[in-house]
């Protein structure tokens, strides 16, 4: 009953949020030069055309009834069309979205495999040698734009070592692109970098906290070995923050995934809207932003609900 | 014969930012088998160092030195590989605070069962079916499903029995307990230290118990040494140090204690009976909830009292008695959702804007924390000064500086404090800078919720002996939230008793505590433990004849 | 001066010391803050003691491995690379400090607002800040790219607008525990406005997080910068900024002209590092909780 209570309330929250997020888009499709007329219509569209088009979609009428004409749009799972490549937003977006994910969620997957160990060590470690170098290599990481993290690894990897193909899958369908898999590892690498060093940071930092808890003093005084405490105890409680910040860095994926697609010319949903913003493809790029937003919410919403299932405090309301 | 802990020479010191800090020196003391060692001590005398010392478990930055020996087995120089066959065997530990013990993730029946296979090889069901054991033993009902449960949803006192029964688990010959019972309520204070008590005797467990609560140890300690600044100061037979201290520490450690009067007609109370001036503020009737929907908490539920100009009322109870709840709503902190709430008159939930300000000009609050009542990046002087900002914008800089100079010798700080930062003062001098700035403005009524209670002993002896000194010169009135039953019978004239947010009973202190009406306020006196060994032993008879509420 | 500022004063000489001590010990914090300041100076006095031409191309020098009269030799157009990274320098660290700021200055206000008035101000306003985390930064700069290109205080006012998301949500927790503290629970109880509570005890208790926040945000800035330029919003030609300079060498790299991009990688990453490692030592310093 509880959970019931809990899980509406979030998913009104999330609701809002993404209603705020069509605000936002509306009022950049509103901000377009030539407004979206032009936008739909494309850059050679005629004066005429244009006041034409805009009658018919009520376009001239005022902001706010305008706004809703777009929701409802939106609601119909109509996100307009493309006019440089000649088909429905929503399909483009259909067909890019699984490979993107593929990629984000290989690279997330990965990232936390690493870091969670990695930032666990660093805890028990600390203020060794050991932790230095690693927390020093953590923060190039962090600092280091993909691009260039990219580059120097495609130039590594496959100009001087040829390990890899400097070309991600070319598959159309998700199948296709697991089909060549030596071909995913640099372009999955290069996503999880970021990540390994943001998450091997947020262990740490939480394993440290944890260390030293009461509950770490009442396990030694009861005879538990250190390593023992270490898996029994300390581990869990340190993930559950970590597992909330996964929520948030959800976007960071996606944006590095941008990134990594064009890089790697891989046929995801990143690559076609950097085409896009070449060709100023306004639909395509409002209709990505808009799908991008909404995955990050979901996103949200799934990792708290992860959270009450493993963390029973949260289950309870009190933490 | 063979002492079960034997200390000889301990010397303990930290080392940090500021340098090396010498905790405990020179200590030397023994508890024999089935015999109750308590060591008491103010704050920073080194006790709680040396309760962990005798497990091997000080933090990284501490280096000892001496020799600590239990069962045989010497601690300062072992390892920690046999470090862990001892503790949990030889050895146990119970610490303070029952709500950080636990791992919240685990079910507290396996956390035993931890403890339990840590020394006996045994399997995971029969380890399980143990912990079970020891939680019925511990006095937790229906143990079988409550293995089950996560610490959350444990009361604090049931917490401390999931703890203890850790430390039994594999009857250990000494049990180390550092301040067990100081986080809990009084009543549940009684059981848990019953509960100690028996399983001591029952196995012949050796005792060394930390506290800081002199009432404890008669009610508990077979002998006593009193700690000073790391240096133990007198050892003996708990009778002859609580009745007839020796060492001039001792004495003034004992004289400080506020005893609870018990018998008779009772003296020593400051001010009682009826007092007949206007009421100053007033409470009618007054509810309160927290939360929405299923959630929520009814913190009060149709609370009346009232403080007359000039008296001192006394709010008493345990946690969750919503005593600070309705200190709160005297103060306008807190909207009560029914119920009408008055301030020198007029109706507090109407007023607002100017009138408001006006009327809470009047009232001076102290509240408990030291720490957190002032704000560190603050002076002392800025600090005290502040009711003047906010009331008499006018005052000239010249004027202010003379006001806090003029408050700060009323609660006998000296001038020159007004310069300094609240980081350099001691907690007692914090708490009388938050008692200058209630009183800057002269106010009818001061709020003062446990302003004592985070203090040592002595140091809240002057402090209350301030509020008392200035409020028969001031006139102001008083309202005290407390859970020391000592303390308020020493200085309220008339005492609220209240219960999960409902007043239990109410009337002049030594009627109300030496006579109460209510069964639950005869329990909760009888639970408090007096230093006098010889008294205490008496009460406790009684109140277990009495009967106590179970499983708290 | 009244007793009041001048003990003001006084408290603020004492209490750096042990923090400045607790910072000092922390080795990358330290390197991190030699290696900002000789950033600075190379960017900024740098093209005092080596100057070059920036503005003219010239077209005899094109593409020259490092040599005595280049050091890091010369680009597409000849530009000195050298002089060029002294010259993308100050655009970057400038951009990047100024945006950081921003981004700073715009959370702390929304963020300490949302905590000190709580109820369904905070839950609007941090669903708003929830929408923003929710668009990728990168997403709609690309937008923004697609549809104008900025000078550079149009720049800066983007990043700083794409990211006071995260410094909100550091200064609201911190508003939500101060706010309770006692000490402002007693002025309100004596009759103090929000106003005083607000400038007086919250906002100064919150400095610490503020300016931990701050230093993130300006390491987050600059790598940001970086982004910008390669994504094509950045600053025009012959102006440029070490992101510029990387895109702009990024197909040199193929055909082996490692000058041209090694130079302003290791400058973005260096000062971002370093950045990264002075909020992370000042954190540690002040004993400031969590960052995003």
């Amino acid at each position: 009953m509880d959970t019931l209570l809990y899980l509406t309330r979030r998913i009104a929250q999330a609701l809002v949020v993404i209603l705020i997020v069509t605000v936002v888009v509306f009022g950049l499709l509103h901000a377009l030069p030539g407004g979206p007329a032009r936008g739909i219509l494309g850059p050679q569209a005629t004066q005429q055309q244009i006041t034409l088009f805009n009658h018919d979609q009520g376009l001239d009428r005022p902001l706010p009834v305008q706004y809703l004409y777009y929701l409802r749009q939106l609601l119909h799972g109509d996100l307009g069309t493309s006019y440089t490549l000649n088909e429905a937003v929503s399909r483009l977006i259909e067909q890019r979205l699984p490979k993107t994910l593929v990629l984000t969620v290989l690279s997330a997957v990965l990232g936390l495999l690493l870091a969670i160990p990695l930032g666990m060590w660093q805890a028990v470690r600390r203020n060794k040698p050991a932790d230095y170098v690693i927390t020093t290599l953590s923060f190039v990481a962090y600092s280091t734009p993909v691009y260039f993290l990219g580059l120097v690894l495609v130039l590594v990897f496959t100009q001087v070592l040829r390990w890899f193909p400097s070309q991600a899958p070319q598959g159309d369908t998700v199948a296709q692109v697991f089909a060549d898999p030596v071909a995913l590892v640099l372009p999955v690498v290069t996503g999880a970098a970021s990540m390994v060093a943001v998450f091997s940071r947020y262990m740490r930092a939480s394993t440290l906290e944890n260390l030293s808890e009461d509950y770490v003093r009442t396990a030694r005084a009861g005879g538990s070995r250190p390593g023992a405490i270490l898996w029994r105890h300390v581990f869990r409680n340190s993930l559950t923050p970590v597992i909330a910040m996964l929520g948030y860095y959800v976007p960071v994926l996606f944006g590095g995934a941008l990134v990594v697609e064009q890089l790697f010319n891989y046929p995801g949903m990143g690559l076609l809207f950097w085409s896009a913003a070449q060709s100023s493809d306004y639909p395509v790029l409002l209709g990505c932003v808009l799908v991008i937003s909404v995955a990050t919410v979901v996103g949200t919403l799934l990792a708290d609900v992860v959270q009450r299932i493993v963390d029973p405090r949260v289950k309870a309301g009190r933490t | 014969m063979n002492s079960i802990l034997e200390i000889a020479n301990l010397g303990v010191t930290f080392s940090t930012e500021s340098g090396d800090v010498p905790a405990v020196r020179g200590v030397s003391l023994r508890v024999e088998p089935g015999e109750t060692l308590a060591l008491v001590g103010e704050s920073g005398s080194g006790k709680s160092t040396v309760a962990l010392a005798a497990l091997g478990l000080l933090p990284g930055n501490a280096r000892a030195s001496g020799g600590v020996s239990v069962g045989g087995t010497d601690v300062v120089g072992a390892g920690e590989a046999e470090l862990s066959r001892l503790r949990g065997r030889t050895a146990s530990m119970v610490f303070q605070e029952p709500a950080t013990a636990l791992d919240p993730l685990t079910r507290i029946g396996k956390q035993i069962a931890e403890v339990v296979r840590n020394h006996q090889d045994v399997s995971r069901q029969e380890a399980a079916a143990e912990a079970v054991a020891l939680l019925r033993r511990v006095g937790i009902p229906e143990p079988e499903r409550r293995a089950s449960a996560f610490p959350f949803q444990l009361s604090g006192g049931q917490r401390q029995r999931v703890v203890i029964a850790m430390a039994i688990a594999n009857s250990p010959g000494l049990l180390v307990a550092d301040e067990p019972t100081t986080a809990l309520d009084v009543t549940v204070q009684a059981e848990i230290l019953d509960l100690l008590r028996a399983l001591a005797a029952d196995s012949g467990t050796g005792v060394l118990l930390v506290t800081h609560n002199m009432g404890v140890v008669a009610d508990f300690a077979d002998r006593v040494a009193v700690m000073l600044e790391g240096e133990i100061v007198e050892t003996g037979a708990v009778e002859d140090v609580l009745l007839r201290p020796t060492h001039e520490y001792t004495r003034r450690l004992l004289a400080a204690v506020p005893r609870l009067a018990v018998t008779g007609s009772g003296s020593g109370s400051a001010v009682s009976g009826e007092a007949e001036g206007a009421p100053v503020v007033e409470l009618r009737d007054v509810s309160v909830q927290f939360g929405r929907g299923p959630r929520a908490v009814r913190a009060l539920e149709g609370v009346s009292l009232t403080v007359r100009a000039g008296e001192t009322v006394g709010l008493v109870g345990e946690s969750g008695s919503g005593k600070s709840t309705a200190a709160r709503v005297a103060l306008g902190l807190v909207a009560p959702e029914s119920g009408g709430v008055s301030l020198f008159g007029a109706n507090l939930r109407r007023t607002r804007g100017r009138a408001r300000r006006a009327l809470l000009a009047g009232v001076g609050v102290v509240l408990q924390d030291p720490v957190a009542s002032l704000d560190a990046r603050m002076s002392v002087a800025e600090c005290v000064a502040e009711p003047l900002r906010v009331h008499r914008r006018g005052m000239g800089a010249v004027e202010r500086r003379e006001r806090v100079a003029e408050v700060l010798e009323l609660v006998r700080l000296p001038r020159e404090l007004a310069r300094r930062g609240p980081r350099e003062l001691s907690g007692g001098q914090r708490q009388r800078v938050s008692l200058a700035r209630a009183l800057v403005l002269e106010p009818r009524l001061l709020v003062a919720d446990e302003p004592t209670s985070a203090l040592d002993v002595s140091v809240q002896r002057t402090v209350l002996e301030v509020i008392t000194e200035l409020q028969a010169e001031l006139g102001f009135a008083c309202l005290f939230v407390s859970h020391d039953l000592a303390v308020v019978q020493r200085f309220a004239g008339r005492v609220v008793v209240m219960r999960g947010g409902r007043v239990e009973e109410q009337g002049p202190t030594m009627s109300t505590l030496l006579h109460p009406e209510t069964e639950y306020t005869r329990r909760l006196i009888a639970a408090v433990p007096v230093p006098d060994p010889v008294l205490q032993r008496e009460r406790r008879e009684r109140r277990l004849a009495l009967g106590t509420g179970a499983g708290a | 001066m009244s007793v009041q500022s001048a003990s003001r004063w006084g408290l603020v000489a004492q209490f750096p010391a042990p923090l400045i001590a607790r910072f000092a010990r922390n080795k990358l914090a330290v390197a991190g803050i030699t290696v900002v300041v000789l950033f600075f100076l190379f960017c900024f006095v740098g093209p005092l003691l080596y100057s070059t031409d920036q503005i003219h191309t010239d077209l005899t020098q094109v593409n020259l491995r490092p040599s005595g009269a280049h050091w890091l030799g010369t680009d597409a157009v000849g530009h000195d690379e050298l002089g060029r990274l002294m010259y993308g320098g100050k655009v970057s660290l400038l951009v990047g400090l100024a945006a950081g700021v921003l981004a700073t200055v715009i959370g702390t206000l929304w963020g300490s607002i949302a905590g000190y008035a709580g109820g369904w101000v905070d839950a609007v306003m941090m669903r708003v800040v929830d929408a923003g985390i929710a668009i990728p930064a990168l997403f709609i700069l690309l937008v923004v790219s697609a549809i104008t290109t900025p000078g550079v205080p149009g720049l800066i006012v983007i990043l700083g607008v794409v990211s006071w998301l995260v410094p909100s949500r550091l200064v609201r927790a911190e508003t939500l525990t101060l706010k309770s503290r006692d000490y402002v629970l007693t002025l309100r109880a004596i009759g103090g406005s929000h106003s005083r509570a607000i400038t007086r005890h919250i906002l100064p208790n919150s400095v610490s997080t503020i300016v931990v926040a701050a230093t993130f945000q300006v390491a987050d800035a600059i790598l940001l910068v970086a982004y910008v330029s390669y994504l094509g919003l950045g600053v025009q030609p012959p102006s440029t900024d070490w992101g510029g300079m990387l895109s702009a060498g990024l197909t040199a790299a193929y055909s082996g002209r490692w000058w041209l991009i090694v130079p302003p990688g290791l400058a973005i990453i260096l000062v971002v590092c370093a950045f990264n490692a002075i909020g992370d030592g000042l954190r540690d310093a002040f004993d400031v909780r969590g960052r995003g």
